[in-house]
């Protein structure tokens, strides 16, 4: 263990371990500071100057991302000489800064225009000219750069050269031309390049697919789990009433520190209401019979049939539970994404297994001690099954041999599809085919287990198709006939009321 | 609740006799003099109100004849009645950068509060003088960009005293 000094933060005393930056200590108790520069997942640049902070018995001010707290320290920044010393470091960002705000994307969640506020320094004391520096730079196919806002902070450089170590982006000349920027024919394209607009304390950075598309402010957040693949990184989903808008990392120490891949960021698209399945169908040769999904709980046979179950990674494990427990099967075919890359690993986050919790899986079949089989042996298997039950993934595009695999199933007599989503094959089968539709990670509360076997709760934000159904319901309706969830406190606990409108009404 | 009594003895009667007094006293003199009356013939007569007044909104337009609207939404957010509606776009000048391809506002849940006009940051939205809002039945009340910047009262548009090229020139 380390050795814990002590030191007093605006008169608070604090006790913290040897080695500690101020801003660390700052952070610790929650005192306000502003940096632009420090992050606390990369290196120390000191550049902006923003963090200064007035250390007793110290003439000069010292920034506190690069100075480490020494036993008995007596540290402020709410002095005057701080305060002033700060807001001429602000009109010094300012002096070209655009200010241009009102079609800046990052306005709402900006630092620089939080501080200018709190100073209020709305005109700038310069009376020389702004320098005019390039606008919408394209970097590539997913960022695009503003050069005139940008603070030259260097996050975003020390991102590349650090934690994704592709070294796209350098700061090139000097003094008030300076700017952020690429080399020539050398793309910021990387698989994490879009933490990059994370990371930008200004609007600089924006994310193409993200520009324009809302302002911040009318988005709420909620903390969620990624589907993207089996890592489990810790997200933010933000959305509004008109859908869910866009995905960033939140901080988890052990699994993605602050991080995400851009795969992952695209993994909010599925559970939007357009597209989605929207009630319960039965499909035959002859005809479509639209129903709701209790109805089709309730016609589809089960008894003394020879039913077999086709399992994915993405639902929960207390899905996995409930339906195993259910069903009393011998064995599951156990539908993986891509078998061959199913190991992969890109020695950061991104893993070939694109399901949140196929450790869930294997651990509820492993404790039912069933047998696992894949689909080849499904193959075999199908002309022998009565019922194919496949519960599908939850996002059907990262599943390269869907079609394939569908054709698969649709060989068997009768086949139930539970998925968020339904597929064209399906709906001109030669056998009955029924489609029902099941709830996505942001609908519904339960447990992921991720490749390290971390077990990580999500929970229900709001439910956005109002027939979609759960594993754990579409049990509970079997097993009952009862068509009133709510008389159920543990399954109504997880219920939420639809929060969404596909259309804003008119008068 | 305060409660009080009524007087006794009610002399109600005389001030409903001075309250003839001033019906007649106003009748009189309407129809001697007709031209002070106030009373106005509507709709073959109309109010003409100063030009402050705000009335149906206006999106001014820049010396090109293109919207002012930078598309910040802004007046969308202001606005108490949540009636503005604007879909944003990448404009193909970078200098401008975003535009409106869409600018809604329903006008039957608008209160002419004119919040939006106090918060438009370029001078993009003013209310104008206009202020009949009337309509047949199965009209549009959402007026869009259309209607909104180059109806045909507006004679070709109104023109916003902020443009991006002096805005530019000057350096700001
Ligand atoms: S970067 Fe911040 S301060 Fe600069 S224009 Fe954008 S929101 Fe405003
Ligand atoms: S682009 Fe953003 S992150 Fe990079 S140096 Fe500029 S302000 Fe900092
Ligand atoms: S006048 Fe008021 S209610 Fe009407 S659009 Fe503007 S802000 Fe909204
Ligand atoms: S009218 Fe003004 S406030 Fe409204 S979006 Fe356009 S520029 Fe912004
Ligand atoms: S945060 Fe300390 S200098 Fe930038």
């Amino acid at each position: 263990m380390k050795k814990m000094i002590k030191c007093t933060i605006n008169n608070y005393p604090v006790e913290v371990e040897e080695g500690t930056t101020i801003i660390q200590a700052f952070k610790k108790l929650e005192q306000e500071i502003a940096h632009y520069c420090w992050h606390p997942g990369l290196s120390i640049a000191g550049v902006c100057r923003l963090c200064m902070v007035e250390i007793e018995g110290n003439n000069k001010l010292q920034i506190a991302c690069n100075t480490v707290v020494q036993d008995g320290m007596v540290i402020t920044n709410q002095s005057q000489k701080v305060k002033d010393t700060v807001r001429w470091g602000l009109e010094f960002h300012l002096i070209n800064h655009p200010l241009d705000c009102p079609i800046c994307d990052q306005a709402g969640e900006c630092v620089l225009q939080e501080q200018y506020m709190k100073f209020g320094a709305y005109q700038p004391l310069m009376s020389e000219d702004k320098v005019k520096k390039r606008k919408v730079v394209d970097l590539g196919s997913k960022i695009v750069l503003d050069t005139e806002r940008c603070i030259l902070c260097a996050r975003c450089t020390r991102f590349t050269d650090e934690i994704s170590k592709t070294k796209e982006l350098g700061i090139f000349n000097r003094g008030d031309r300076s700017e952020i920027g690429i080399f020539k024919n050398k793309p910021l394209e990387n698989d994490y390049a879009l933490n990059t607009v994370d990371i930008c304390p200004v609007g600089a950075l924006t994310s193409k697919k993200f520009r324009f598309q809302q302002r911040v402010w009318y988005l709420k957040k909620a903390p969620s789990v990624c589907t993207g693949c089996s890592t489990g990184c810790n997200i933010d989903v933000y959305y509004n009433e008109e859908g869910l808008w866009r995905i960033r990392p939140r901080h988890n120490s052990s699994i993605n520190q602050y991080w995400m891949c851009d795969k992952g960021r695209e993994t909010f698209k599925h559970v939007n209401p357009s597209g989605r399945l929207k009630s319960s169908f039965r499909h035959t040769a002859e005809q479509t019979e639209k129903m709701t999904t209790f109805q089709a709980l309730q016609t589809l046979k089960l008894d003394s049939k020879k039913i077999g179950l086709v399992l994915t990674g993405s639902y929960t494990c207390e899905e996995y539970d409930a339906f195993l427990d259910f069903f009393q099967l011998h064995s599951i075919y156990h539908w993986k994404n891509n078998p061959k890359n199913f190991e992969d690993y890109d020695n950061f986050l991104i893993r070939g297994d694109k399901n949140p919790n196929t450790k869930g899986l294997l651990e509820s079949i492993n404790k039912r001690q069933l047998k696992l089989e894949d689909c080849t042996q499904l193959e075999q298997n199908i002309s022998h099954l009565d019922l194919l039950i496949v519960c599908a993934p939850e996002n059907h595009k990262l599943y390269p041999c869907l079609e394939e695999k569908i054709n698969l199933f649709l060989k068997s007599k009768e086949l139930v599809w539970i998925s968020p989503h339904s597929h064209t094959l399906l709906q001109k089968p030669i056998n009955t085919v029924w489609t029902i539709p099941s709830k996505t990670y942001f609908e519904k509360t339960g447990t992921f287990i991720n490749h390290h076997g971390t077990r990580q709760k999500i929970k229900a934000v709001a439910s956005i198709v109002d027939s979609a159904r759960s594993l754990e319901e579409i049990i509970h309706i079997l097993k009952t006939g009862q068509t009133d969830l709510t008389q159920i406190a543990s399954i109504r606990d997880k219920m939420k009321t639809n929060y969404f409108m596909e259309q804003k009404g008119s008068l | 609740m305060s409660v009080t009594k009524r007087p006794k003895k009610s002399r109600y009667l005389i001030p409903i006799f001075g309250g003839m007094l001033l019906t007649f006293k106003i009748l009189l003199k309407n129809l001697f003099s007709r031209k002070k009356m106030l009373t106005l013939n509507y709709p073959e007569e109309h109010y003409k109100y100063g030009p402050r007044f705000k009335g149906n909104h206006i999106l001014t337009v820049k010396k090109d004849g293109s919207l002012r609207c930078t598309a910040c939404m802004l007046c969308a957010t202001n606005c108490p009645a949540n009636c503005i509606r604007i879909t944003a776009d990448e404009h193909a000048d970078p200098n401008v950068e975003k535009y409106p391809i869409s600018y809604e506002i329903d006008i039957l849940r608008c209160v002419f509060c004119g919040y939006c006009e106090e918060a438009c940051p370029v001078d993009a939205i003013r209310m104008g003088p206009e202020w009949q809002t009337a309509a047949l039945n199965g009209s549009n009340f959402v007026y869009d960009i259309k209607h909104l910047a180059h109806r045909e009262n507006l004679k070709g548009g109104v023109q916003s005293v902020v443009d991006d090229k002096e805005r530019h020139k000057a350096g700001i």
